[in-house]
């Protein structure tokens, strides 16, 4: 039987795991790497998330870099889910030279256990084009989600975004416009019902989307960057602070009201998302990869727009706070060809090629300028946003504390299903991060 | 002696493949159990006996044991009756019995992955549960199912009944077929018909495929895995969480691996202790002629 089998895999995997778990070749400490005079050879192995960019831009970068540096053998490779595989080589101590291990990876695990090379060092070296240091072609912000103790170990590449979607062609129809505020959401959610299409559909079966895109962006409006910052470095009381109520109950509102679809409780992001670009909800919540997760069944007809999640009028936020996250990429600590990695990555994050990334994958990067091109349409609302926002901010508490964001997304799910009220809501928010802060065994962090 | 060299020689690949890949990795389980480990460098910290401490009070761990039994009490007596109703209808003669013995077995040909796909879409909001419902007048009766704490895990227990039926019913089927001949002439001659004679005598002489059945339905409850994992990921709020999707969950999300260990030693200890209890209350052959003395 196939349930058996797939126990079988599982167990197949921890047992690889395992089994590979025995010395860890050299136990060397976190070593400063990345000298560029030293010439680059023998074999750079490059391991990549495949996911909605695929892994096209990796092997022509690498190819190109191959090219420049004939002693050097690059060999790029990737997968879905790449994360699985690269525990057990992290285990055995024989990690590729450069990974991107993608969102299911556990990063801060890695840093924790000193599987990561820091790389200021290298940062501090000049530029892949020499003006300035690399350090400085980054975006600060972003730069700054990577670090732990003032190291960096963790460097972005693309740049997601968050927020919510419309289709310009049925607003415009019907003479609707992107609301900006909570009231000017309620008036149009009205509306948009009253033509019977679903104002808001939601992806239920994760509900990091709703926390990403309603409740923490409306709580940092009610509260500030304060009420996050404090949430994500579990003040005490921070979860069930006055923003996080007032926020939890504006989602029960929408709720109540019937602005949320009925059913995106138990929707897949795709079923949702598929709800959205077939007109039958108006708007979604959700990250800047929306376009091209769905563009195989996006009918020609649709169109999609980003807007940031409306403000809460007289909150103590700036209306103009954006939310990004970054998916990192990083250099184990025990890579054969370090330098080669590194080498790499500075090529990859040179402002022709990270423009080239925005071009053809349709999305921002964390490298500065890489958008002051003609952008591809989809992209001119985001950047104009970034370009605008007055904090740009990031949702570090989902990977640093998983145990807690795990209670926290299922008590959303309960109060969506109206088994909780927003106060219950936010009493078992507090009770999850009071577990953590109690935990020992779980590394805290810092917002920086 | 010559004898024993050519059975060992035959036997000792089998045996020491069983060796390496069953017994030392169950034995290694065991092992990390005991340890703190994240599962993404070789560093592990011993803790005794600490994780099994932590489980033991680890509400979610014992929900997901509580949702494990509630799938299989509820799917596994739907199982055993649907599949004892096509096994009789497949051991009738003819034609149709025979393409229903086949289109019983069409689920067990489709990847989970498929399964979970397909009750996925008939469980949608706007899937075809709900429109058949509306489409009957049953309008009140819709439901976001796998979004529903009270019927997401009852959604995967229908998946997972719909799936395993043909298997079931390919044992029963031969149980069926191993009834004496002699055995349901004689019944027919005494006037046994229907129920009764399948009470009386097919049940009881189904006794070692039942045996069977059950034990392996235990198993196969307990290793719940994909159909959650793809159906619910255990939502909503934890309402459909099995066993293994919470040692998932521990190890490659939480980065537990020591503790999801210990979850494996958890849930082996439960399908141990769950399969040794039938294989006790099973372990006398009802039709055997010693029990029938005794009675």
């Amino acid at each position: 039987m196939k349930g058996i089998f797939q126990w079988f895999a599982i167990s197949a995997l921890a047992i690889s795991v395992v089994g590979c778990s025995q010395p860890a070749g050299s136990a060397k400490a976190n070593e400063p790497a990345g000298s560029t005079a030293k010439e680059l050879k023998g074999d750079l192995e490059v391991v990549a998330f495949k996911g909605g960019y695929g892994l096209d831009q990796y092997e022509k970068a690498g190819k190109e870099f191959g090219e420049k540096h004939p002693d050097l053998k690059v060999k790029v490779t990737g997968d879905p889910r790449v994360w699985l595989q690269l525990r057990p080589r992290l285990v055995a101590g024989t990690p590729p030279d450069l990974m991107f291990p993608g969102w299911d990876m556990d990063v801060w695990a890695l840093i924790e256990e000193g599987q990561l090379k820091p790389l200021d060092e290298a940062l501090d070296q000049p530029a892949a084009n020499g003006k300035g240091t690399w350090r400085e072609s980054f975006d600060p912000n972003v730069l700054k989600l990577g670090q732990k103790d003032g190291k960096t170990y963790l460097l972005p590449y693309y740049v997601m975004t968050y927020g919510w979607w419309f289709d310009p062609g049925v607003f415009t129809k019907n003479g609707w416009t992107a609301p900006k505020t909570y009231a000017e959401l309620l008036t149009l959610c009205e509306k948009i019902k009253a033509k019977g299409i679903a104002p808001i559909t939601y992806q239920g079966q994760y509900p990091y989307y709703m926390i990403e895109g309603m409740l923490l962006p409306w709580a940092a409006s009610i509260g500030g960057m304060e009420a996050v910052n404090d949430a994500q470095n579990l003040v005490p009381g921070a979860w069930k602070s006055d923003a996080l109520l007032k926020a939890a109950t504006m989602i029960d509102e929408l709720n109540k009201k019937g602005y949320l679809q009925a059913g995106a409780v138990g929707m897949s992001h795709t079923e949702s998302q598929t709800q959205f670009v077939n007109g039958k909800a108006a708007m979604i919540p959700c990250g800047s990869w929306l376009p091209s997760e769905m563009k195989e069944v996006t009918p020609p007809t649709a169109k999609m727009q980003f807007f940031l999640p409306p403000v809460v009028d007289g909150g103590k936020g700036d209306p103009s706070t954006m939310l990004i996250g970054v998916e990192p990429w990083m250099i184990p600590n025990d890579a054969k060809n370090p330098e080669a990695g590194i080498e790499l990555f500075r090529y990859m994050t040179s402002l022709p090629k990270a423009k080239e990334f925005v071009e053809t994958k349709n999305t921002l990067m964390a490298i500065k300028g890489s958008d002051e091109m003609k952008l591809p349409e989809v992209l001119v609302p985001q950047s104009a946003a970034l370009k605008a926002a007055k904090t740009v901010w990031s949702n570090q508490f989902r990977s640093w504390y998983k145990a807690a964001e795990k209670d926290i997304e299922g008590a959303l799910t309960s109060m969506l299903n109206g088994e909780l009220t927003p106060q219950q809501f936010v009493d078992r928010c507090e009770a999850a991060a009071e577990k953590t802060r109690k935990d020992s065994s779980i590394p805290k962090y810092k917002v920086s | 002696m010559k004898r024993t060299g050519f059975i060992v020689g035959f036997l000792a690949p089998a045996v020491l493949i069983y060796l390496a890949l069953v017994l030392v990795p169950l034995g290694q389980a065991l092992i990390f159990s005991a340890y703190q480990w994240r599962g993404v460098s070789a560093k592990r910290k011993f803790v005794g006996a600490d994780n099994f401490r932590e489980l033991a009070g680890d509400h979610d761990f014992l929900r997901s044991v509580t949702n494990n039994l509630w799938l299989l009490v509820g799917a596994g007596v739907v199982i055993i009756a649907v599949s004892l109703v096509v096994a009789h209808l497949t051991a009738a003669p003819g034609k149709s019995a025979k393409l229903l013995r086949g289109f019983s077995l069409v689920p067990q040909m489709v990847s989970l992955v498929a399964v979970a796909v397909l009750w996925q879409f008939i469980f949608n909001p706007e899937g075809l549960l709900n429109a058949t419902l509306r489409g009957v007048g049953l309008s009140s009766w819709t439901r976001t199912w796998l979004g529903d704490s009270h019927f997401a895990l009852a959604g995967v227990g229908v998946a997972f009944a719909w799936y395993a039926v043909g298997f079931y019913a390919l044992l029963f089927g031969a149980g069926l077929r191993n009834i004496p001949a002699e055995v349901n002439e004689a019944a027919e001659l005494d006037g046994s018909q229907g129920w009764h004679r399948f009470a009386q005598i097919t049940w009881p002489m189904l006794w070692s495929v039942k045996r069977t059945a059950i034990t392996y339905l235990v198993i196969n409850v307990m290793n719940t895995f994909a159909l959650v994992f793809l159906m619910t990921r255990g939502g909503p709020d934890r309402a459909s969480d099995t066993m293994l999707t919470y040692l998932y969950e521990q190890a490659f999300v939480n980065s537990k691996f020591g503790y999801a260990t210990a979850v494996a030693v958890g849930n082996f200890a439960v399908a141990m202790i769950l399969s040794l209890a039938i294989l006790f209350f099973l372990r006398r052959d009802p039709t055997s002629s010693q029990n029938r003395s005794e009675a």
